[in-house]
C-alpha cells in the first residue's frame, strides 16, 4: 500500500489554506480557472520566468515539501500536456519573428519535464526524477510508480505531483473537437503529495490504481469488477464513490455503469464541479479525498473508490482507504 | 529479483530502417548526418539526420492512410512492428492484459508543428490532427492499432525518455504489474525542437565532433526504436534472447535546466547507480554507448564523471555521430546498439573525433575492433538534469 501523509492543492476554489466543500465558486462561462496563492517561498526571479503548468506545480509541490519529516527521495510528475500556453508562445515566436530572434525562453517553461526538474534544483535533490505525461492517465501513471517505488523502500519519501494548466491554445483544440458541450466546464489545477510505504503518520492508504484503454463499456466494467474482488478485502464495502462525471452526455454511460456496480448506500461526488475536467483531474479527486479523510476522526473503514474517464478512451480506477489515527 | 531480458528489438534512423541495415551501417561507419537543406526546419540552414523515407513511402509501406497519424508515429509503428515480429509475439501476447507498452519522446505529435499554429490561430476546425499533438498520442495509436488491453505509458524526460521508459518496463516486470513491456521511444524532425535548440546555442554549424576538443554543438535528428523485454520465466528456452537489463538509475543533476553541472555530479550518480543496481563493479564494464551530444557541457561534463567513476573509462563511443541526436527516442536507439555490440562482440566507429579535450584527453573508439563484451553501459542525459544509466549483459 502507499500511503499519503502530506496534501496541498491549487484549484478553482479555496483549497490552497483550507476548503469549504459547501462555498464553491462557479466558472465563469464554460472555464473554471484557478485561485493562485501568492507563491510564498518561490524566488520571484524563477517565479517571473514561471509558465502557468510550472508555477502551478512548484507551488502546490513546495509547502508539501517542507513538510516533510526529512529529504525526499525523489519527484515524481503527472502531466498531460505540461506548458502548452508557452509551446504556442513559442511557435508564435516562431512564425512571427524568424529564427534570428528566437529566445529560449518559452521553448524551455514548454517542455513537459521542466515541472519535475525545477523541483530537484530547487530543493538541490538529485534523487528520481520522473515525468509521466500519458494524457488522461499521466497522474495515474505517476502514482502507479510511486508505489512501486515504496514498494521498493518503504522508509523512503517520494513527492507526487499532478498539474495540468487551462491554456488558450489547449481549449481551442478541445473546444474545437467537441469537448465541451454546454455543461461541461474546462478546468485546471495541481496537486501534489508526500507519500510513502509506511503508514506512521498517513492520512489515506492507496490500495491499488487500475489503468485502461477502450470505449467499450462492457470492457470497462468487467475490468472494476475484477478489480475491486482484487483489492477490495472481503466483507467490507465502498463507502464513497468519487466519479469524474462531467456532464458530457457520450461519457455519461460509462459512469452509470460504475454507479450500478457500487453499494447503493455510498454517498456520489462528482469532483469536477469543483475543479472542471483536465487530463490529470483526478490529482484534485485524490486530494478531495485525503482533504475528508484529514477532517474525519473516525474508526469506522472508509473506502473510497475514484472512478474517471478521459474522452471515453481512457479510464482508471483508484481504491483508497482511511488510516486510522 | 526476478530477471528481465530482451527478446527482440526493432530501430529506423538516419543510417537505416531496420537493426540489419543500422548494424551494416555502423560496421562501415556510416554518417546520416547531411548538410543539405530541409524544409522542416524553415530558415534554419543546420546539419540534420533525417530518416530516408518520407512520410508518403512510410504510410504505404506501413499501410496507414489515417491522415491524423503524425510522422513521430509513423517512425514509432516501424520499429515497433519490427521489435514485436522479431520477439515472435502473437496477437494473443499483444492484445494481453499483462503486455505493458511504454514509450518515451519529446517531439510527440509537435511534428506537426505548422499545423499546430495554424489550427489555434485561424481555429481550423477541420484540421485531422487536433488530438495528435501531445506525447501520448504516439503510444495511444500503437496501443488501438494492436489493441492492447495492459499498462501503456508516455513518458517525456526529455533526452533521457526512452531510457525512462526501458527503466519503467522492467520495473513493471520485477514487480510482477505486467509478464512483458514493449518499451521504447519516438522522435521526428520538427520546427519547434531545431527552432528550440537554435535558440539554446546548441546546434553546430557542421557535423557534429563528439568528445573532440573542437566540437560546435549538436545534430539534431529522427527516429524510433523499441525493445521487448520479458521476464525470466516467460521465455522458453529455446526462445533467442539478445540481452539481460541488468542494472537503471535515474538521477537529477538537480543543477540548471539546459546544461549539466561542470563537475557531472547527475551523470556519476546515475553511472555509479547502475553498476551498484547490477550488483558490478565499475572494472566489470567493458563497453559504454556514451550520451555523447557534442555539445561543449555535455562532453565535458559526461568526461569527467566517467573519470569519477571508472578512474580510467572502458572503450566507448557516440553514436550520435553516425545518427544525430535523436532526442526521446536515442537512448533506445542506443539501446539497440548496445545490444548489437553484446551480439556481434564488436565496437563501432566514433565518428568526426580528431583531437581530445585538453585537460580531460579521453578518446572514443574510432575504428571498428572485435573484442569480447559481457557488460554494455549507455547513457542518456536530458534537459533539466535527468541522467539515465542502463546496464545491459550477455546472458
Amino acid at each position: 500500500m502507499l500511503y499519503i501523509h502530506q496534501a496541498v492543492c491549487i484549484s478553482p476554489q479555496d483549497t490552497f489554506h483550507s476548503f469549504d466543500a459547501t462555498r464553491v465558486h462557479p466558472p465563469v462561462g464554460n472555464k473554471l480557472v484557478v485561485r493562485e496563492p501568492s507563491y510564498e517561498g518561490i524566488p520571484r526571479n524563477l517565479l517571473r520566468r514561471m509558465g502557468k503548468a510550472v508555477r502551478m506545480g512548484t507551488g502546490a509541490s513546495v509547502p508539501v515539501l517542507r513538510l516533510a519529516p526529512r529529504p525526499v527521495s525523489g519527484f515524481i510528475v503527472g502531466t498531460g500536456n505540461g506548458g502548452t500556453e508557452d509551446s504556442y508562445k513559442f511557435l508564435e515566436q516562431i512564425n512571427e519573428y524568424g529564427e534570428e530572434m528566437l529566445t529560449p525562453g518559452s521553448f524551455s517553461q514548454s517542455t513537459s519535464n521542466v515541472i519535475a526538474s525545477q523541483l530537484s534544483q530547487m530543493d538541490r535533490n538529485r534523487g528520481y526524477n520522473m515525468t509521466h505525461v500519458h494524457r488522461g492517465l499521466a497522474f495515474e501513471m505517476a502514482l502507479q510508480d510511486a508505489m512501486l517505488l515504496s514498494a521498493e523502500d518503504e522508509a523512503a519519501y517520494y513527492l507526487l505531483t499532478g498539474v495540468d494548466e487551462l491554456s488558450a491554445s489547449n481549449f481551442a483544440l478541445d473546444d474545437m473537437e467537441g469537448w465541451y458541450p454546454p455543461g461541461t466546464i474546462a478546468g485546471e489545477g495541481a496537486a501534489a503529495f508526500l507519500v510513502s510505504g509506511h503508514p506512521q503518520d498517513a492520512i489515506v492508504g492507496v490500495r491499488a490504481v487500475a489503468t485502461l484503454h477502450s470505449s467499450d463499456v462492457e470492457v470497462v466494467s468487467g475490468r472494476l469488477k475484477n478489480f475491486l474482488s482484487t483489492h477490495l478485502p472481503l466483507g467490507e464495502d465502498i463507502t464513497v464513490l468519487i466519479t469524474g462525471e462531467n456532464g458530457d452526455a457520450r461519457l455519461r454511460h460509462y459512469y452509470e455503469a460504475c454507479e450500478e456496480m457500487i453499494n447503493s448506500k455510498a454517498p456520489l461526488l462528482h469532483f469536477k464541479r469543483y475543479c472542471g475536467e483536465y487530463p490529470t483531474a483526478t490529482s484534485f479527486a485524490l486530494w478531495l479525498t485525503y482533504h475528508r479523510l484529514s477532517q474525519e476522526k473516525n474508526d469506522l473503514i472508509q473506502n473510497y473508490l475514484i472512478y474517471n474517464t478521459y474522452k471515453g478512451r481512457q479510464h482508471s480506477f483508484i481504491l483508497l482507504t482511511g488510516i486510522s489515527r | 529479483m526476478k530477471r528481465v531480458f530482451i527478446t527482440g528489438m526493432g530501430v529506423i534512423s538516419a543510417i537505416g530502417n531496420t537493426v540489419t541495415e543500422n548494424h551494416s551501417a555502423l560496421k562501415n561507419g556510416v554518417c546520416g548526418i547531411t548538410t543539405t537543406a530541409d524544409p522542416v526546419a524553415g530558415s534554419i540552414h543546420v546539419p540534420l539526420a533525417a530518416v530516408s523515407l518520407d512520410n508518403e513511402l512510410l504510410r504505404k509501406k506501413l499501410q496507414v492512410h489515417d491522415p491524423a497519424v503524425t510522422r513521430t508515429t509513423l517512425l514509432a509503428l516501424h520499429a515497433f512492428r519490427e521489435a514485436v515480429q522479431d520477439a515472435g509475439l502473437t496477437a494473443e501476447e499483444l492484445n494481453s492484459d499483462r503486455t505493458a507498452l511504454i514509450g518515451g519522446t519529446t517531439v510527440g505529435g509537435m511534428s506537426q508543428a505548422d499545423e499546430l499554429y495554424r489550427d489555434v490561430s485561424q481555429r481550423y476546425t477541420d484540421s485531422p490532427f487536433l488530438s495528435s499533438y501531445d506525447c501520448s498520442s504516439v503510444f495511444m495509436f500503437l496501443q488501438e492499432s494492436h489493441r492492447m488491453e495492459g499498462i501503456v505509458d508516455t513518458i517525456n524526460t526529455a533526452c533521457s525518455s526512452a531510457a525512462n521508459a526501458i527503466g519503467y518496463g522492467t520495473r513493471l516486470i520485477r514487480s510482477g504489474l505486467a509478464k512483458r513491456a514493449i518499451v521504447g521511444g519516438a522522435d521526428s524532425l520538427s520546427k519547434f525542437t531545431i527552432s528550440g535548440f537554435k535558440a539554446l546555442h546548441i546546434l553546430s554549424p557542421e557535423i557534429c565532433r563528439p568528445f573532440d576538443r573542437h566540437r560546435q554543438g549538436l545534430n539534431l535528428g529522427e527516429g524510433a526504436a523499441f525493445l521487448v523485454l520479458e521476464g525470466e520465466e516467460e521465455i522458453p528456452t529455446h526462445k533467442k534472447v539478445y540481452a539481460e537489463v541488468k542494472g537503471y538509475f535515474n538521477s537529477s543533476d538537480a543543477f540548471h535546466p539546459t546544461s549539466l553541472s561542470a563537475d557531472g555530479e547527475g551523470p556519476h550518480l546515475a553511472m555509479q547507480g547502475a553498476l551498484n543496481a547490477a550488483g558490478l563493479n565499475a572494472s566489470e564494464v567493458d563497453f559504454i554507448n556514451a550520451h555523447g551530444t557534442a555539445t561543449e557541457n555535455n562532453d565535458e561534463s559526461e568526461s569527467k564523471a566517467m573519470i569519477r567513476v571508472f578512474g580510467e573509462p572502458p572503450p566507448f563511443i557516440s553514436t550520435k555521430s553516425n545518427t544525430g541526436h535523436t532526442l526521446g527516442a536515442a537512448a533506445a536507439v542506443e539501446a539497440v546498439y548496445s545490444l548489437l555490440s553484446l551480439a556481434h562482440q564488436e565496437i563501432y566507429p566514433s565518428l568526426h573525433f580528431s583531437q581530445g579535450i585538453p585537460g580531460l584527453d579521453l578518446h572514443p573508439v574510432t575504428s571498428y575492433r572485435r573484442c569480447p563484451l559481457r557488460h554494455v553501459m549507455s547513457n542518456s542525459f536530458g534537459f533539466g538534469g535527468n541522467c539515465v544509466s542502463l546496464i545491459f549483459s550477455k546472458s
